[in-house]
């Protein structure tokens, strides 16, 4: 009974693996990625300088912007810079001309120090990461209902594969290179077991991230299918007030900063909206930033009078359930972490991205022996050889054009930031071609070969099209911009020794076809 | 959190010991019972003064969370160690537990 049981586990690790290991790699990749979004923003915005200057320098240069510029708009959007995104932005909306209408957004990137608009190039930086990690591209909301389909795939996958390991404390410590399919199971079990409070944290707290969509259910009864009231609950409304018609001069928001730190106790600001400015009726809302705690506070605010700078109100402490939610939401993004702590998550992510793509290839490994001294593969494991091949290679190179765009594109190109995400897409596009045309052992060395120069090549390309070169970069310490470079060469040179060792394989097989591994390898790997 | 880290990865080499087949490979000899009940408990008690290190320092809230990580970093740190530079593994233990005082100050 209990074996059987297992063998039941064992069957669904491996087909739910299997169909939704390809795009579960991709997920947690992107995912995996998207912890530098910021980083990778300033590297892909170069011209956007690094300054450490207060907030309240920043805030006094952004009101006296705006003062300038945005007189009339009915509503300020102020992003102030922080240390891992050092761009103050402003944001504003022009007065609609007919009531119920939304305003067009106009939206400006500053120097903080001097106050002066800062050209940037136009690209969507990491935050393409971060959309395709949970939309995937895809029309709203089909993307983010697969991602989230994925996401119950991946804990159920995690859940059978943790049943279906047998040795679970026996084979703690155990990894054995150089053994062919036994090697991969002990990676995947080693990257899967001693990373596991990760996985499922992150895959649970995606649950919970989405489970307002995934299960609506007691919202829509309890708030009789209301479901904006639900939010309106949730989210104190931070309505526009009625417009009054007699202009009065807004009061300077910098000390606004302090005060909302006093309401706080602690925290930092980190955006501001002010509804119809240079009116008497003017508000001034805070925004805290949620990033000196785990626990995610969705939300906090406090507003004040424009004009005379009084107090107006502010949103209530969350509720446990809401903390509870805030501490999976906390979790799940990390922005919290430190840069040492950022770095951990960079390696659990790669863990789990490494977990998946070793389960892929076992799956494949394993049923490739039997076929070890025909010509060619069946068409559903050539199928599974393909796909393997463009999502895992394929997807690296993809991430490596989408850098080398950024770079690349001309700068006064119109769509330009469309144009670095379709690069992406074309060459994983190409990726998948290339490993049909070619045989599998070496459409994977090319692809990884292809994937070592184009990362390697990255600080060399930096330094020849832009003058934010690593000498330069380390000199200054901007260690975003430094790390990001060091980053991709030390992806370079792991891609060059996977090749590397991926030809090695195909030479020695070329030689003498390896023994069967042992039997024993069957009953374990399902 | 670098005591934290110190003491999980004294802690998971003393429980890795305690398995014979880990203790044949690393010291080449096999452990008598009493041995290895003594480097189980051993592991164990590191294990719970690096979680108190790390809660004592930050907090349950962030204490907790960077328990975690420096726990999967320590045992993922050990695994790959021991088939590519075994040797390496308990230089490494002992000097984190030399290193612990000197942690211990700097925090």
């Amino acid at each position: 009974m209990k074996e059987g049981f297992r063998q039941a586990m064992a069957w669904l690790h491996t087909w739910a693996g299997l169909i939704f290991g390809w795009l579960l790699f991709a997920i947690f990749l992107t995912g995996t990625l998207a912890y530098f979004k910021d980083e990778t923003s300033h590297w892909m915005k170069p011209e956007i300088p690094a300054r450490s200057v207060s907030s309240d320098v920043s805030l006094n240069v952004a009101q006296n912007y705006l003062e300038q510029h945005a007189g009339g708009a009915s509503r300020w959007l102020i992003e102030l810079p922080t240390a891992r995104e050092p761009g103050l932005s402003v944001r504003w909306q022009q007065t609609p001309t007919q009531r119920g209408e939304r305003g067009q957004f106009t939206e400006k990137h500053l120097d903080p120090q001097t106050g002066a608009e800062v050209q940037g190039r136009e690209s969507t930086g990491g935050e393409f990461f971060y959309r395709f990690h949970f939309q995937l591209q895809m029309p709203y909301p089909w993307g983010r209902w697969l991602s989230t389909f994925a996401a119950m795939v991946m804990f159920v996958a995690l859940i059978s594969g943790i049943i279906t390991h047998k040795k679970i404390f026996k084979d703690f410590f155990t990894f054995r290179p150089r053994k062919g399919q036994r090697t991969w199971l002990d990676g995947h079990n080693a990257v899967g077991v001693l990373v596991l409070p990760f996985h499922l944290m992150i895959t649970y707290s995606s649950l919970v991230i989405f489970m307002v969509m995934v299960m609506p259910a007691s919202i829509l009864v309890s708030y009789k299918g209301d479901v904006r009231g639900f939010y309106d609950e949730l989210f104190p409304a931070s309505t526009t007030p009625q417009l009054s018609g007699q202009p009065a001069a807004l009061a300077p928001l910098a000390p606004l900063l302090e005060k909302a730190r006093e309401q706080w106790g602690d925290g930092r600001v980190a955006r501001l909206t002010v509804n119809n400015p240079g009116d008497a009726s003017a508000s001034v809302v805070l925004v805290r930033d949620g990033s000196d705690r785990v626990v995610h506070d969705f939300g906090s605010a406090v507003t004040f009078q424009g004009v005379s700078g009084q107090l107006l109100g502010a949103t209530p402490q969350a509720s446990l359930p809401r903390a509870i939610a805030g501490s999976f939401f906390g979790l799940h993004m990390g922005h919290f972490a430190g840069p040492l702590m950022r770095g951990l998550y960079f390696i659990f992510g790669l863990a789990g991205t490494a977990m998946i793509g070793t389960g892929l290839v076992i799956w494949l490994g394993k049923r490739q022996l039997k076929h070890a001294k025909a010509a060619a593969l069946p068409f559903e494991l050539r199928l599974v050889q393909i796909l393997n091949i463009a999502s895992m290679a394929g997807l690296m190179l993809a991430v490596a054009a989408f850098f080398w765009a950024n770079r690349l594109l001309p700068l006064g190109l119109t769509g330009r930031a469309d144009w670095e995400v379709n690069a992406f897409f074309i060459v994983w596009g190409l990726s998948v071609l290339h490993a049909v045309v070619r045989p599998g052992k070496q459409a994977w060395f090319e692809q990884l070969a292809l994937a070592a120069v184009l990362f390697g090549g990255v600080p060399l390309l930096n330094a020849l099209t832009t003058s934010y070169h690593l000498a330069v970069t380390l000199a200054q310490g901007d260690w975003a911009m430094a790390g990001f470079d060091l980053t991709c060469l030390a992806t370079g040179v792991f891609f060059a020794w996977a090749a590397w060792k991926m030809r090695r394989a195909g030479q020695v097989e070329g030689v003498s076809r390896p023994r069967a591994q042992p039997m024993a390898l069957e009953q374990e790997a399902h | 959190m670098l005591l934290a880290l110190l003491l999980c990865y004294a802690g998971f080499t003393a429980l890795c010991l305690a398995m014979d087949r880990h203790h044949v490979e690393l010291l080449g000899r096999k452990a008598s019972l009493r041995r290895r009940q003594g480097l189980r408990l051993a592991g164990w008690l590191l294990l719970a003064l690096s979680l108190w290190a790390a809660v004592a320092t930050a907090g349950w809230e962030s204490g907790l969370v960077e328990w975690c990580a420096v726990l999967m970093l320590s045992a993922v740190l050990l695994v790959m160690l021991m088939p590519y530079r075994p040797s390496l593994v308990l230089s490494l233990a002992g000097l984190s537990l030399l290193a612990c005082p000197v942690a211990l100050l700097a925090q």
